[in-house]
Order: structure tokens, then C-alpha cells, then sequence
């Protein structure tokens, strides 16, 4: 018995080490770059084409570019063959922020870290209502955002209801980061506080009624500072460069998922007429390129209009681009929706769940999980689409690129702001590809 | 979820729908003359194009400058006396006549060439001609070409769709040139083609010759073609049967163009209307006679145009004239004075 374990104990015997020529960097090139006549002539061939670009390429943007210039004719006379960039440093503020007055910019770059600070809060996984704050973004920023990009009296031009949802807005920003620092704190959050006032009164639903009213008091004070305060007015046609980019991009993508789920959805209806209406939408939408739309959603329309009612151009334009995403991300989301076995809309029904709930509580979320990859996709093209905008006059960041060429200082610059717009477009986009895989990975997208 | 989702879309979709009724019912006034419209909305709205170096391009601070937009400026200080009340639509060229007969937009000046079948078939009434142009040809020097004529068997760089490709093919086929033509559709691309010598010519307006000279990497390489081989006659339009509206624009030109025949500039304009005795001017700048009234414009309406832009000398030095990016010299062309040999040539004011 004791033998007879000692003789099937498996001992591993010692890794061999490599042989030290197997080790060298010559030999790991030898053995896969020149292990035979025709490799060797195609490592060479690719290196020398590697070198002519990136030689002729550097050359071009770094080591003969021009970066201080007072405009092209100097740029020339530096460095014929060399970029211009002083050009495009002289129109950076242009090209960020379109024909925003200066003096007014910080509202933009202020409302841009608003955006992301009303995420923040997401990151801390002990907060309660986070799905909450996803939902809030996407409803009450706009409303906050506008009010800051277009200024004007609090409430003055836009009408008391935007007012309203303004201070909504910030408020409930306000109230989830004393919850956040309480949590951090590790203190009960406000509602949990008001908690027991409000039971005295309202027995039923309490949770929800006590976040009400703490996000109603912290709406009034937000309400009551805001209307204090008075930007000077900024007109949507001076908006513009990288910020309207992602004012356009930001808003079809937040938008293209519940009009994608509410498309597809009613594309696999049993309903016939809401099967077919939603058949229609996305094939239609589909069927007609995205340059189309836009120029019929720009010239068309201001002829069936009454001819002094303006609808700004970028209304317009947010409409047809959102339409455009949703159909698209339509057909994505079915897809997903496809590949959810039966089982687990049956097993959803024994459950007794309707049918809301049974697609919001267990087929989207796998659905929408296994389609991540296809949606960034959709989220990436989304982005470049929106340079098209350009085409209309719209002044994004491709419109503000080709000003330059017709500025007197920089007349005929084109390439390098051209070339600074796809390094731009390159991190943004890559950027963004890189977060979905972290995504996925966090997700456990292929278990 | 959804159900919160939905309602959050549908409150949207309520608000824009009753902003957008907001906005109807308080200018509604259909048939209102559109210098009344303008009057009530506080600006005008001009139409312009996207960007064209010289007559209506961006500064790097966003604002809008060139010929054009002097001309829009000119026509806000006749209406209201301050050149800054003007909105400025750049839009594409299919654009163009459908936002003046909309009504969305008051005037164009967008460097439009005046043509019959566009006067006549587009809804819109061409008015004063404000700079004279014409295609011609562009070289490099070293070809030593002294004319088009030299030019026989030639390649010639072209934009595609436009008028200068039509213009072209005619000339070719009358003075049998027998020209080949290399087309483009992004004058960008066909600028660096031709500094590239890919084809011998590059054919355009002149002001868009002058602009691509001044961009070539040495311009005095190159040289502009003495022959003009056809007709753009740059000028205003307005939307068709609005004799009220269009002599409001009207006027406005024929004030600059009258102010520079009489010595009027920005400069001395305040110092004309308090000592000159010229009744002629004194009746331009709103001292005495009461030329303003049937234009119901202010009496002291063109004093405001040449006090905020200029007149129309100033105006051309400013934006086309030698020392700007163009470099077009004024003298011995058709946009001089007709003093001077030139067309400009202001009716009168009486």
C-alpha cells in the first residue's frame, strides 16, 4: 500500500532551459523573419517600405514642420516641405470650439466636466439608485447643458419648464454627491436620514417618496442660486468645432439605445401594426444614405414650414442622425435578442413575469451583453458620421478644418488640419473600442 | 424603466412641439412686406455660402469677413442703424434659392452670378451687380504662355458641375483649342494637382484664381491669363415681388458706390454731414430733402452704412483689393468707377 503510492507519485521533472542561442534576439529573428530565401526578401522589402513612409512622414509633420508662424507665406518660407502647423495651433480654439465667442468658452469646457462628474458617482459600487444616475444623465443633463451652452436669463428664453427641468437637473447632480461623500463616509445616505420622518406620514412606497423630497429641497436651493445667475445669451449658429462634434455624437448615442430597443422590440412584436411600422422605420431608414436625410431634413423642410417659423438647423439635424442610429442599433439589438434561447423566455414566464418585465429583467441584459462588440461598432461610426453634418453648415470640426484654407493668413492649409482631425478622430475612436473590450471583460462576455 | 423612459420622451417631445407652436403664433404675419419682417425681428437674415477667401470667410476668432458680409453688414445699418444686427447662413449651393423663396433668409450675397434662366425660373430677383468677374486661366510661368490662345492642346485643371467646366468647353470648341479637361470635385484636390503639374492650366473666376496664386508655394511662378472668356456679374438677390424689400438693397449699394463718387468715407462722413454744402450729399446723408421716407428707412440711414462699412472703395480695398489676400487691382477693370472706365456707376439720388 505505502509502496504502492511512492511508485505512482508523479515528480515533474525540471523544465530544460532554453539553449542560449535559442535565447538571442538574432536567433528569434533568424528563425522567423529570414528562415528562408523568399522570407528574407519580404522582411527586406517591408522594412524598406516601413522606412520610406515613416522617413517621408516625419519628416513632413515633425522634423521639418513649422510650429511658429504669424500664417502660411512665413510657413513657406521656413520650410517648404515641411507641416504648417503653427496654422492650426493659431485656429486650435476655433477648431474646438467652433465660432463660440471666446470670452464664453469656459461655459463649454465647464459643462463638458459637469457631464463627466455626474458619472463619477457611478464608480462607487456601495451607492444606492445607480442606475438612477445613468437614466438621470441621459433625461436632465440635456436640459443643464443647454442652459449653460445657450445662456440667456435663467428661465428668460427658454421658458419656465426648462427652468424647471434645469434645477431638477442640478439638483439631483447636487444630492447624489452628498450621497456619494456620505458613502464614502461610510454614513446612511439623506434618504435613509428622512427615512423615518417621512414614514410617519406616508405609509406606503416610503423609500421613494423620502428620495423625492430630498431631491425636491435640493432642486429648490439649486433652483434659487441658478436664477441669480445670468449668462450672456450664445446662438446655436455660433456653436461649433470638436463641441458640437460631440454635442451631435454624444446625443445620437446616448438616444440610438432605448429608440434601438423600442425598434426592435416592436419589430419581433406578435402586434401586426406596430410589426410592421417598425419593419418600415428601420428599412426605410436604413435603405437611404445618412447625407440624404439630412439634406431633405435641411432644404424641405423650411419650404413645408411657415416661412417665418425658424426650427434651427441643429434640432433638425439631431433628429435625423438619432433616427439613423436607432435603426441601425436597431437591428444589433435583435440580433442579440435572437441569440437568447427560449428557455428563458419560457422559464421568465413561469416565473410569472409580464412582458416589460420579462425583456428588462432577463432578455436585454444578456441581450444587450452579447452584443457589445456590434454596438461599439455602431457607437464608433456614429462618431465619424457626424462629420457629415459639415456638408449642411453645420461648423464641426471638419467645416471649421476647411475654414482655415479660406482664412487670409492660412489660405490653401488643408492637409494639416486634416491630418490633426484624424489623429483626433484615431484616439477618440480607439479609445473607445479599448473601453468596450475592458467592458467585456468585466462582463464576462464569453463565459 | 421604459414605461419612465417613455413618458421622459414624450414630455420632450411635448415641449419642442409647444416651442415650436410658440414660435409660429408670435411672428405669424405671412404677408408682411419682408423689410417689415425684418424690422420686427430685430436682424437680418443674410445668405451666404460656406467659405470663399475675399468675400465670405471665418477669421480664426470666428467672425465672419469679406465682401459679401460688408455688403449684408451695409444693408443691417441702413435698417437699423447698427451694422452688427445680422445673422449670417452659410448654405450649400442647392440651398441657395430654396432659403430665399422660404422666406428663411432676406437677401443673398453669396457671390451668385446673375443669369437669366436663375432670375427667371428660381423665385428670386436679381438685383445690383456689386463686383465684376470672369473665368480665366492660370499658368506657371516657365511655360512662357502669353495668352489662352497659346494654350492649343492643353490640359486644364477644372472643378466638375460648374460653369467654369461649361464656359470652358465652349471656348475650346469656337477658337478650336481642342483643350482636354481634368476634372475635380474638391477645389482643394484641384489646387495641389495643378502646383503639382499634373495638368498645364487651372481654370476659375479670377477673385479664385487670385486666391489660389496667393496660395501657391511660390506665386510668382505663376501667371493669370489677360483673356476673361465669359460673364459673372456677382450680385444680389431677394425673393421675387418685393419691390419694397428690394429697394431697401438696392439703395443700400447705390449709397457706398454714390459716397465714394462724392468723396464720402467712413473717416470724414461725420465731418460731411455737419459742413459740407453740397446738396447732393447733404441729401445722401439725411440733412435736408426726404429721400428716406419712401424707402421707410431712417433719414439718416446711409450715413450709417458709410459710417459703419464704408463705401464701396473701402469696401473692395478692404477685402479684394491689392494689399488684401486677393490682390485685385481696381484700375482699368469693369469694377472701377465709371468715372475711371469702370461699371459702377451710381442712379441718382433725388
Amino acid at each position: 500500500m505505502n509502496s504502492d503510492a511512492q511508485l505512482k507519485r508523479f515528480v515533474p521533472s525540471p523544465a530544460r532551459k532554453p539553449k542560449d542561442s535559442e535565447m538571442t534576439v538574432l536567433r528569434w529573428i533568424r528563425s522567423r523573419c529570414f528562415n528562408s530565401v523568399g522570407n528574407s526578401i519580404l522582411t527586406l522589402l517591408v522594412l524598406g517600405l516601413v522606412f520610406y513612409v515613416l522617413d517621408y512622414a516625419l519628416n513632413w509633420a515633425v522634423f521639418d514642420a513649422v510650429w511658429h508662424a504669424s500664417n502660411r507665406r512665413e510657413c513657406m518660407d521656413i520650410s517648404p516641405g515641411g507641416a504648417c502647423w503653427a496654422g492650426v495651433i493659431d485656429w486650435f480654439n476655433g477648431l474646438m470650439y467652433g465660432r463660440y465667442p471666446i470670452e464664453e468658452q469656459w461655459r463649454v469646457n465647464l459643462g463638458v466636466v459637469l457631464a463627466v462628474a455626474w458619472l463619477l458617482p457611478l464608480s462607487c459600487r456601495s451607492l444606492a439608485h445607480r442606475s438612477l444616475m445613468l437614466v438621470s444623465w441621459i433625461a436632465l443633463y440635456p436640459f443643464l447643458g443647454a442652459w449653460l451652452f445657450l445662456g440667456g436669463g435663467f428661465g428668460a428664453e427658454t421658458g419656465p419648464f426648462h427652468a424647471i427641468l434645469t434645477s431638477l437637473a442640478a439638483g439631483f447632480m447636487a444630492m447624489c454627491y452628498v450621497n456619494w461623500l456620505l458613502a464614502m463616509l461610510k454614513r446612511p445616505s439623506l434618504t435613509d436620514i428622512i427615512y423615518p420622518l417621512v414614514a410617519r406620514f406616508v405609509a406606503r412606497q416610503t423609500h421613494i417618496f423620502s428620495l423625492l423630497l430630498v431631491w425636491l429641497v435640493f432642486s429648490g436651493v439649486a433652483g434659487g442660486l441658478l436664477s441669480q445667475v445670468a449668462l450672456a445669451p450664445v446662438a446655436i449658429e455660433r456653436w461649433g468645432g470638436l463641441f458640437l462634434t460631440l454635442i451631435i455624437a454624444s446625443f445620437a448615442i446616448t438616444m440610438s439605445i432605448p429608440i434601438g430597443v423600442l425598434l426592435a422590440l416592436g419589430r419581433r412584436s406578435k402586434l401586426p401594426v406596430i410589426h410592421w411600422l417598425c419593419l418600415l422605420i428601420i428599412e426605410l431608414v436604413r435603405a437611404v444614405p445618412l447625407i440624404t436625410v439630412l439634406f431633405m431634413a435641411v432644404t424641405l423642410l423650411p419650404i413645408f414650414l411657415p416661412s417665418d417659423m425658424e426650427l434651427n438647423k441643429l434640432s433638425q439635424v439631431l433628429c435625423a442622425v438619432c433616427l439613423f442610429a436607432g435603426a441601425y442599433m436597431a437591428e444589433n439589438i435583435r440580433g442579440g435578442l435572437q441569440a437568447i434561447p427560449r428557455g428563458q423566455y419560457e422559464a421568465a414566464q413561469t416565473l410569472g413575469l409580464g412582458y416589460w418585465m420579462t425583456m428588462l429583467l432577463i432578455i436585454l441584459p444578456q441581450a444587450l451583453r452579447l452584443m457589445i462588440p456590434n454596438i461599439m461598432t455602431s457607437f464608433i461610426s456614429i462618431l465619424k458620421d457626424t462629420t457629415l453634418v459639415s456638408i449642411i453648415g453645420l461648423f464641426d470640426i471638419m467645416l471649421m478644418a476647411r475654414n482655415i484654407a479660406n482664412d487670409k493668413n492660412w489660405i490653401g492649409l488643408h492637409t494639416e488640419p486634416l491630418a490633426m482631425i484624424s489623429i483626433l478622430f484615431f484616439v477618440m475612436c480607439y479609445g473607445m473600442s479599448q473601453y468596450s473590450i475592458n467592458l467585456e471583460k468585466r462582463l464576462k462576455v464569453d463565459r | 424603466m421604459m414605461k419612465k423612459l417613455m413618458t421622459v420622451m414624450a414630455a420632450g417631445a411635448a415641449v419642442i412641439l409647444m416651442q415650436a407652436a410658440g414660435a409660429s403664433s408670435a411672428m405669424a404675419q405671412e404677408n408682411a412686406s419682408t423689410l417689415e419682417q425684418v424690422k420686427q425681428r430685430g436682424y437680418l437674415s443674410c445668405v451666404i455660402g460656406n467659405s470663399f477667401p475675399g468675400f465670405y470667410s471665418l477669421n480664426k476668432d470666428g467672425e465672419w469677413q469679406g465682401m459679401d458680409i460688408d455688403m449684408c453688414r451695409g444693408v443691417a445699418a441702413a435698417v437699423f442703424g447698427d451694422a452688427t444686427k445680422v445673422k449670417f447662413m452659410p448654405v450649400q449651393w442647392a440651398q441657395s434659392f430654396t432659403t430665399i423663396k422660404s422666406g428663411e433668409g432676406d437677401m443673398m450675397s453669396k457671390g451668385m452670378t446673375w443669369t437669366l434662366s436663375r432670375d427667371s425660373s428660381q423665385g428670386v430677383d436679381f438685383l445690383e451687380t456689386y463686383f465684376y468677374d470672369g473665368q480665366g486661366f492660370m499658368v506657371r510661368k516657365d511655360l512662357g504662355v502669353k495668352s489662352v490662345k497659346d494654350l492649343k492642346g492643353a490640359t486644364v485643371c477644372v472643378l466638375t458641375g460648374t460653369s467654369s467646366e461649361l464656359n470652358l468647353a465652349d471656348y475650346s470648341r469656337t477658337h478650336g483649342l481642342d483643350l482636354k479637361t481634368v476634372v475635380f470635385d474638391d477645389s482643394a484636390v484641384r489646387n495641389t494637382a495643378f502646383f503639382n503639374d499634373n495638368c498645364d492650366a487651372l481654370t476659375n473666376d479670377k477673385s479664385g484664381l487670385a486666391a489660389q496664386r496667393s496660395a501657391a508655394p511660390n506665386p510668382a511662378d505663376y501667371v493669370v491669363l489677360p483673356e476673361t472668356i465669359s460673364k459673372e456679374a456677382l450680385s444680389f438677390a431677394v425673393k421675387q415681388n418685393d419691390s419694397e424689400w428690394a429697394n431697401v438693397v438696392k439703395w443700400t449699394f447705390e449709397a457706398m458706390v454714390a459716397a465714394e463718387e462724392y468723396g464720402i468715407t467712413s473717416a470724414n462722413v461725420d465731418d460731411m454731414r455737419a459742413n459740407s454744402q453740397s446738396p447732393v450729399v447733404r441729401r445722401i446723408l439725411g440733412v435736408e430733402g426726404d429721400l428716406n421716407v419712401g424707402l421707410g428707412l431712417s433719414k439718416d440711414w446711409a450715413y450709417n452704412i458709410i459710417k459703419s462699412v464704408g463705401n464701396y472703395g473701402e469696401i473692395y480695398e478692404r477685402n479684394v483689393g491689392p494689399n488684401s489676400v486677393l490682390g485685385l487691382e481696381r484700375e482699368g477693370t469693369l469694377n472701377a468707377l465709371w468715372e475711371n472706365g469702370g461699371m459702377m456707376y451710381a442712379k441718382s439720388f433725388r
